[in-house]
Order: C-alpha cells, then structure tokens, then sequence
C-alpha cells in the first residue's frame, strides 16, 4: 500500500538519503583510516629494515650474514610479534623471534621500493610484511629482505576506530534525521494552515484563503480563491435566474386569477375554484422558494456589508404605518444608532419586516423594537401589547409553514422563513412572552460577527 | 370616483377594471409609464393603482415625478417582487400602501377603499402653529424649512392639537379621538407616540402640561 502521508515520505526518504549518504562516508574513511595506519607502520618497520641492511652482508658461499642484530629487543623473543628474514639463492638468515618459522615469499618483489603486504604468518598470527630485493655489496647477487609485524594490534585499532565511527555516523544520522524532520514540519506548516483556512471557507462561503502565504503556496491560494469566487458567482447567478424566474411567474398568476374571476361569473364556479386553489398553491410554493433563495444567499454572503439597526427599523416603520394594519399602531424604537450587523441591509430588512408586520397586525396600540449591543452578543426585541402566544403555538409557528393567524391576509405568520434568516446570518430567535403583554420575539447575533 | 390603474399585462388591466367597476368606481386604464404619467398629471384622479414594472418607464419613477409636481393623490402600488426594500423603497417614492402579485381581488378592493378613506377630508389647506406647518392635502409636517414624512397616525394626532389651537388636550381625550377608547394601555400609547413624534419633528413642537395633557408650541 502507497505511503499516503506526504510528511512520512519526505522523512523516510530523508532518512534514507542521509543512511545511504554516512554509509558510503563510513566505507570511505574506514579506507581511508586502514591506509593511513599501515603507511604509519610501514614507515617504522622501513626504518627497522634500514638498520638491518646496514648490518647485512654475504658470505663467500652467498648465504646473508647480519651482524650486528637489529637493536629492538622484539625481534629476540620467540613469536614476539616483530621479525626480519633476509632470503638468497643459498641459504636464508632471519631474526630469533621467528624460531623455526619462515615468512613466505611471492615472486615480483621490487628492487626500487619497499612492497607492502598481509600474510598469514606463524604462530598464528597474520602478519603485515614489507620486502624489497636488495644487493648488499657489489656481487650482484640479490638478498630478499622481509621486515613484518604481527597485524593484530592495528587490526584493534582499525576495529576500535570503526566501532567509535559507526557510533559517531549513527548519532549524526539520528541528528540529521532530526532536522529533516524539523524541516518537513516547517515546510509543511503552510498546508496545515491553507487546510484550516479552507475549513474557515467550507464553513463560511464568504472568506477566502487569506494573501500572505510563503511564495511557493501563493499561487495556489489564488488558484483556489479564484475557483471559490468563480464558483460563487455561478451558484448567485443560478439564484438570481431562479429568483427572476419566481417573480416573473408572479403576473401570470395574477392574469390566471383574472381568468378564474371571469370564468366564476360565467358560472363555472368548480372551474372558478380550481383555479384559485392552484394559484395559492403555485403563489406559495414561489414564496417559500425566493425565502429558500434569499436564506441561502445569505448564508453565502456574509462579506463586507453592514446593516444599520435603527435605519432598518425606522424604514420598515414607515411602511407599515402607512398600511392599514399598522396606521393605529405606534411604533418606539429605542435602537442606538451605531448599532451594526454584519449582514445586507436587505436581508435585515426583510427579517424586521416581517417580525414587525406580524406584530402590527396582533398589537392594540404599541410595538416596541429595542436594540442593544453588549460584550458577546447583540441583541434585537420586537414586541407587542397584543393578545400574545401560547409556548404551544410558539413552537408550531417556528416550523416551516406554520401560520399563527391562518385568516390573516399575506403568507402567514413566515417565522419560520424569518428563523431560517436569522440563522443564516448566525444569529438565533426565541419567542415568549414580552412586557407589553404580547409576544416578544428575540434576535441575538454573536458580538464576534456583530458590532 | 376615478381611478386610474396602470398595469401592462391585459388580463390582469382588464381584470382591475373589471372588477374595480363593479365596486362602484370609474377606471380608467394606462398600460405604459408614459401614458399613466402623462394622464395621472393632466387629471385628477382620486386615487391610483400602479404597477412597478412598466415598460418604457417604470412605476417608481412614474410615482416621483407625480410627487414632485405635487399631484397627492393616494396611490397602492402593485408589484411581482415582495422584499421589504422594495416596499421601503415605495413608500419612500411617495406611495401610499403595496401590494404584492398576486393578489385577490377582493384585498385589493378593501385596500384602495381603505385608502380612500384615509385620503378624505383632507383639503388643500395648511395649519400653521408656530413653527409647524400641517400640510393636510399631503398629511406632511414642515418644522421651519424641514419636511417631515408622518405616519397616519402621528399626522391625525397634531391636526388634533392643531384644531384645539392653545388648549391643552388630556392623554384621554386625545386616545378617545384617535381610537375611540380610552384605557390606560391607549393613554400609554399616546405618550409612546408623543415621544416618537418628537425625535421626529424636534424637541419645542409638542409641549407636555404635566398632569393635564399636550399642547402645540405657539412660540415661532
């Protein structure tokens, strides 16, 4: 199964990039180390073997001959790890310490330099040998001269190097992975804060990715707001096309209702009545779908537009007291000017229309629409000196096409479609009993969208 | 009485003229802008029912340009579209009550009679009272150089004062004349309306006589 998790295979493949990378650096100074140890004790047994081909000569049959012995004391000891062999065609000369033991040779030894090379040695022992053909007086007869070293002590110390090195790779391959992990973190924050963002924009419609997003991501956070603005302008052109739709049918229904009245004095009164029953049915339906329309607009919507309070009210006052449901009534409105909501004015309008319009027509004398603004919330009353509302027929007129005055004139008491309204601007309605002695209807939108 | 109803679908024309006819009015019938500007200017009509979407000029402007030539007849507007701006929008433009499409028939009868009923008794005169003028042709209130739009309501209240010119008028009397009762809920109305009439006019228009009623400001 494919890793689907981008920050684990950026830091598995970093792990593995930078195990690969200390592997081949471990091979090499391993090498590298090996080298260096053996030029090292090269050089030392050279000089050992200085010392001998000083004292080397031949004698007259051609066998070698040291005198005096090479100085250090190891070459003494029997198996005491550091010997000398001198090799002719007639015989061969070599150090105590290889007792009865020789070192082999290997044809192709040079005569210019000092070849170096490992060999099993004797007693067990591997042996590091440098020889070099060599002609001790003027004869031109060649002696092949060995010097070795038992190898096993640098053999401890290139193990001992190898094991503190491979610690040291391990610890700088744990750092490094760190880091690399440390950096997929930080490279990665952008995404995490484009997926909140988008989160923010499944939520609210209106937002957009916000501008300052590291150069790499900009485009694509442009990309995307472009879709949403482009994919938002098409949903509002679909509602508006809808919307005109509803309200273009509008007149043909009046012109149907004028053929129902002609054909109810023709007699046809069934004809007459079925007519009418489906212009209120079609009228209705038009209604609840501009309502649906004007909801989801909306809840899409919540830019940069603001709704004064005391405007709205003062201006949906002065309609309905110019109607003859609202010319007995007195509406005070103790609403502070500077109270704002951050939605269209139309869509306010709309909610305080129809709140205040179903108020008018239950009041006697009075409606009050009083507004206040506090710490977390924002708050909208509407209340009447009417007859007021049973909890009971409160909760009915909530519902979608429940109607408190189903004699009234218009649509209904349309709480429901005002609640749909209210809640996609955010806000919430609660109705009960209000001081006047009528219903009150309470809006109350969070301070956070409020102002 | 003459109507004049502009609307330019013929079924639904026809069906206004029809049926306003035999409610007892005589109806004229304009079906563009043009020609119910022209006609709601050069007669007198005793009210008007007018449709929003007019070809050619639509029914707002139609309704402004009548207000600014100063023809007062009452007017119900008719429209498609039902959202409260439009209504605000209207009523601003000088109409008198709205009504959205579509409508029955006999609603609409009731409103214009309604309107009808508001708009009588109001000659063309103005009230003079200090520094209210009460425009009763328009239903209007003039405070020094100022034009203030007043509900019916507020309106019947001071061409109340106003005919009572320098008595103090109690809360009772004043709700028996506008509602036709008197109980406390319609004396606390009164003061509600008093304070809403006065944000609107300004403070020194309407004076309260503590414990015995209202009087209008006679002081220029």
């Amino acid at each position: 199964m494919p890793v689907r998790s981008l920050r684990l295979r950026l830091l598995a493949s970093a792990a593995a990039a930078v195990f690969l990378a200390l592997a081949i650096a471990g091979f090499g100074l391993h090498l590298l180390f090996e080298r260096h140890i053996e030029r090292r004790e090269a050089l030392s047994m050279e000089a050992k073997a200085h010392e001998l081909l000083a004292a080397l000569r031949l004698d007259t049959q051609g066998r070698p001959v040291v005198d005096p012995l090479p100085s250090d004391t190891r070459f003494n000891q029997p198996a005491g790890g550091l010997y000398w062999q001198v090799s002719t065609a007639s015989g061969q000369a070599h150090s105590p310490s290889l007792w009865d033991q020789s070192i082999t040779s290997m044809p192709g030894t040079p005569r210019d330099h000092w070849r170096i090379r490992r060999v099993p040695g004797p007693f067990a022992q591997g042996l590091l040998v440098i020889e070099r053909m060599v002609e001790p007086d003027r004869s031109s007869r060649a002696a092949l001269v060995q010097v070795a070293t038992d190898d096993s002590a640098l053999s401890d110390a290139q193990r001992e190097f190898s094991l503190e090195m491979i610690g040291s790779l391990v610890l700088l391959w744990l750092v490094l992975t760190g880091a690399a992990y440390g950096q997929v973190v930080l490279g990665l924050k952008p995404l995490g804060r484009i997926r909140a963002e988008l989160d923010r924009m499944r939520r609210n419609p209106g937002a957009r990715l916000s501008a300052d997003h590291p150069a790499e991501i900009d485009p694509l956070a442009n990309a995307i707001n472009s879709l949403a603005d482009a994919r938002a302008a098409d949903v509002d052109r679909a509602r508006r096309r809808a919307a005109d739709l509803a309200h273009s049918l509008k007149t043909p229904l009046a012109a149907l209702a004028a053929q129902s009245r002609r054909a109810r004095e023709a007699g046809a009164h069934e004809a007459a009545d079925g007519l009418d029953r489906a212009i209120a049915a079609a009228g209705a339906a038009l209604e609840a779908e501009l309502a649906r329309s004007r909801s989801a607009v909306a809840r899409e919507a919540q830019t940069a537009s603001r709704a004064n309070v005391l405007a709205a009210a003062e201006a949906v006052a002065a309609v309905i007291e110019r109607t003859e449901a609202g010319e007995r009534i007195v509406f005070e409105i103790d609403v502070p000017e500077d109270i704002e909501l951050p939605f269209a004015a139309s869509d306010l309008a709309e909610i305080l229309g129809a709140l205040m319009e179903n108020a008018a027509r239950f009041a006697r004398r009075r409606v009050t629409v009083s507004g206040t603004a506090a710490d977390n919330e924002v708050c909208v009353t509407i209340a009447d000196d009417g007859p007021g509302i049973a909890d009971t027929r409160a909760a009915t007129a909530l519902v979608r096409g429940g109607r408190l005055d189903e004699a009234g004139p218009g649509h209904g008491f349309g709480l429901a479609i005002v609640s749909d309204l209210v809640s996609a601007t955010d806000g919430a309605m609660t109705l009960g009993a209000g001081p006047l002695g009528g219903l009150e209807v309470r809006l109350a939108w969070p301070a956070a969208t409020a102002s | 009485m003459r109507l004049l109803v502009v609307e330019d679908d013929p079924d639904v024309g026809d069906d206004l003229v029809r049926a306003l006819g035999e409610a007892g009015f005589v109806v004229d019938l304009a079906v563009t802008g043009d020609d119910a500007w022209y006609r709601g200017d050069t007669e007198n009509y005793a009210a008007v029912i007018l449709d929003l979407g007019l070809p050619r000029l639509d029914g707002l402007s139609v309704l402004r340009r009548w207000r600014s030539s100063g023809r007062n007849f009452p007017v119900l507007i008719l429209t498609a579209r039902s959202e409260w701006t439009e209504k605000v929008e209207g009523i601003d433009a000088g109409a008198d009550d709205y009504l959205a499409k579509p409508f029955a028939m006999g609603e609409l009868v009731a409103r214009v009679r309604a309107l009808l009923r508001r708009a009588a008794g109001h000659g063309s005169s103005v009230i003079r009272i200090g520094r209210l003028a009460l425009d009763t042709s328009r239903m209007s209130a003039h405070v020094d150089t100022h034009t203030i739009r007043l509900s019916p309501l507020e309106y019947r209240f001071l061409e109340f004062l106003a005919h009572q010119r320098g008595s103090v008028i109690a809360a009772h009397d004043i709700a028996e004349h506008l509602y036709g009762t008197a109980d406390v809920g319609d004396t606390n109305a009164i003061e509600a309306l008093v304070t809403r009439l006065r944000r609107k006019v300004g403070p020194g228009i309407v004076e309260t006589r503590r414990g015995f009623g209202y009087v209008l400001s006679e002081e220029g």
